[in-house]
């Protein structure tokens, strides 16, 4: 039996094929939205303690040089 | 191709300013959850992988030096030597903007033929609006379905089959399976 959720993902891949100029709006409000979030998040945990440490190994950050935060 | 600036966003912009520099160097290609994505899904993604051409030292040295001039960072290392040796032995190597963790851009040399035949049938995607090479549309779904079968890469193969159904053949599709049980499995 198909989900409600499955239905949903075949709704929006048919509304992306069928309006190819306006799809795209709506899709970059998501994904901008995902990554603001991430940021206040981060700096959010950057104010407690062992917040860099966290955020290090979140990440896998070695190379820390590159990140001028962690340092 | 038509877009305006405002369509663009995180992901893209980071994919296409990282994918201009490969461009210069070797011939790459973006597979997996990405093309799905640019293709439309929604869905987040922390990463975008990339498969490039093997390179020897020197070439990769200058590939890297110039991400570094450009302001792109490798996590793991800030020596080309270094991130040569992870390339060599098969291990990711993860590139962000400097001082941005997020998003990452993963890259892997091609490892075997598939990856050689990937790279060989690169494609552009009209609908994503971006000047990026993909891996086609029919090795991506082979590759969802045969291979990596989670939930969300069966998601991804689904949105793909739908918003690309003029390019989906389900003979090719078949025949890079069989490549995948032989190769990969």
């Amino acid at each position: 039996m198909r989900t409600a959720h499955q239905e949903q993902i075949e709704r929006w891949a048919l509304f992306v094929k069928n309006n190819p100029n306006s799809w795209k709006k709506t899709h970059t409000r998501f994904i901008d939205a995902i990554f603001a979030k991430h940021y206040q998040f981060r700096k959010e945990l950057l104010k407690t303690p062992h917040g860099k440490e966290k955020l290090k190994e979140l990440y896998l950050i070695k190379n820390v040089e590159g990140y001028s935060w962690l340092k | 191709m038509e877009r305006s600036v405002s369509d663009r966003n995180i992901l893209d912009k980071f994919c296409e300013d990282f994918c201009k520099i490969i461009e210069k160097h070797c011939k790459y290609i973006i597979v997996s959850g990405f093309v799905a994505i640019a293709s439309g899904r929604t869905r987040g993604t922390e990463d975008i992988d990339m498969i490039i051409e093997k390179l020897d030292l020197k070439k990769w040295k200058n590939l890297f030096e110039d991400l570094k001039k450009r302001g792109f960072i490798c996590m793991q290392t800030n020596q080309a030597e270094d991130s040569f040796k992870y390339l060599k032995d098969k291990t990711s190597i993860r590139f962000t903007r400097k001082d941005l963790e997020l998003p990452e851009m993963e890259i892997k040399f091609s490892k075997d033929l598939l990856d050689e035949y990937q790279i060989k049938t690169r494609e552009k995607l009209h609908l994503t609006k971006l000047d990026v090479w993909f891996s086609n549309i029919n090795m991506n779904i082979a590759f969802k379905e045969e291979l990596l079968k989670s939930p969300k890469d069966l998601e991804d193969s689904r949105h793909l089959r739908i918003v690309y159904s003029e390019k989906v053949n389900e003979k090719e599709i078949n025949n890079i399976k069989a490549l995948i049980r032989k190769w990969r499995l």
